[in-house]
């Protein structure tokens, strides 16, 4: 792949990267503001059919970097891959069922991904987390991605488990 | 017999609208998106070679180093290389009497990058006594790694030691056995391998790997 392609592609996700950080926040802000009731009503289940597209759009443009750009995917690289490979199956089978129960299955893993993106963010600016050395293949510290000085992979991926737990905590109501 | 009539469906439901003006807004954002990205794409001249050199090692290869273990390569003879930094000065790492440190770097690597002005402070103090020669290797390059090419990130720093620019599959790093980056090793004047460190070594750490490199003239 060209450097032109990659640079346009670290472009396109960085975007989509500030796209769903901004409407995290404007989400948790309506919710504040007009309440449970309100914010359940909003999107009713098309917040699942939302949250199944970030995820699925987490899991291409993961693929996308390993298996067309080949960036190696780093040892918490996969573990946040664990968390989100399966909610682009696991939210779409709920989406289609109409499932609000869902966000109980979901949840766990969107939180559990946005612990370890944090910690991968934390390494990467600070390296000595993880060892005195780089790994000379592949270590956790370094940055494949580094857009506006803080935007890399775990932090895109961060974005994603935010956006993803935001719709399913706030917007997504499931019968009692 | 009855039969069942099926209800006319003449006008979009507002719900069915609803869902296409998603479509429409997703479609048109996406499209915005992907524009903004490629007018903002830059496209660099890339010279392939640049940030590799053609080093030549003769001599047995060092043992992959383990770290937290005895060094199993101390006390044999390093390889010998002879390379060029990236102006095509010649470089090498050769038994000519010299105790040497040479250190593996990365551009990429976070730890080296951190170790890099620490090594070159010390130097512009004065820590480097003349009877010890410091000689770097560019090795791991990778140029869709960030921080490419090494000599920009070298030049920046104001890197003053020798260095020799490994080639494409880090022969040299290879050869001597590297496990990480930085990679330290310390030679006696015949290229004898006193020791070798991998990670950041502290300015403290700078002077135990002179002491141990002066005490080879002893």
């Amino acid at each position: 792949m060209s450097v032109q392609s990659i640079s346009f592609y670290n472009n396109f996700v960085t975007i989509l990267t500030f796209v769903a950080l901004i409407a995290s926040v404007g989400l948790v802000v309506y919710r504040i503001v007009k309440g449970s009731e309100a914010a359940a009503d909003l999107l009713g289940t098309n917040a699942i059919w939302l949250a199944w597209i970030v995820a699925l759009t987490c899991t291409v443009g993961s693929l996308i970097y390993s298996e067309i750009i080949h960036f190696p995917p780093c040892r918490l690289c996969w573990f946040q891959r664990i968390a989100m490979y399966p909610l682009s199956v696991i939210l779409l089978v709920g989406a289609i069922r109409k499932e609000a129960q869902v966000k109980y299955y979901a949840l766990p893993l969107a939180l559990a991904g946005l612990a370890v993106s944090i910690y991968h963010n934390l390494v990467q600016f600070n390296p000595s987390l993880e060892g005195g050395s780089c790994d000379p293949t592949n270590p956790c510290s370094a940055r494949f991605v580094e857009m506006l000085g803080f935007i890399d992979i775990p932090f895109m991926a961060g974005a994603g488990f935010i956006v993803i737990a935001v719709l399913l905590t706030f917007f997504t109501k499931a019968k009692e | 017999m009855t039969q069942k009539t099926k209800p006319a469906t003449t006008s979009k439901t507002p719900r069915n609208k609803a869902t296409l003006w998603w479509i429409i807004g997703g479609v048109v954002g996406l499209g915005l998106i992907v524009a903004l990205a490629a007018s903002i794409a830059t496209e660099p001249e890339i010279d392939e070679s640049i940030g590799f050199g053609e080093p030549v090692v003769e001599g047995d290869i060092l043992p992959v180093f383990a770290a937290g273990t005895e060094d199993v390569a101390v006390g044999l003879t390093a390889p010998t290389v002879t390379g060029a930094d990236w102006n095509d000065t010649p470089v090498s790492i050769e038994p000519d009497g010299t105790p040497k440190i040479v250190i593996f770097l990365a551009h990429w690597c976070p730890h080296c990058q951190a170790e890099v002005p620490v090594v070159q402070d010390w130097v512009d103090a004065g820590n480097l006594p003349p009877e010890v020669e410091l000689i770097s290797v560019a090795t791991s390059t990778d140029r869709l790694r960030p921080n490419w090419p090494p000599q920009e990130w070298l030049e920046e720093e104001g890197w003053t030691a020798p260095v020799i620019m490994d080639d494409q599959i880090g022969t040299v790093a290879a050869n001597y056995g590297m496990s990480g980056t930085p990679f330290w090793v310390i030679l006696d004047g015949d290229n004898t391998n006193l020791a070798r460190i991998s990670g950041e070594v502290s300015v403290e750490g700078l002077d135990a790997m002179v002491d141990v490199a002066m005490s080879s003239l002893d």
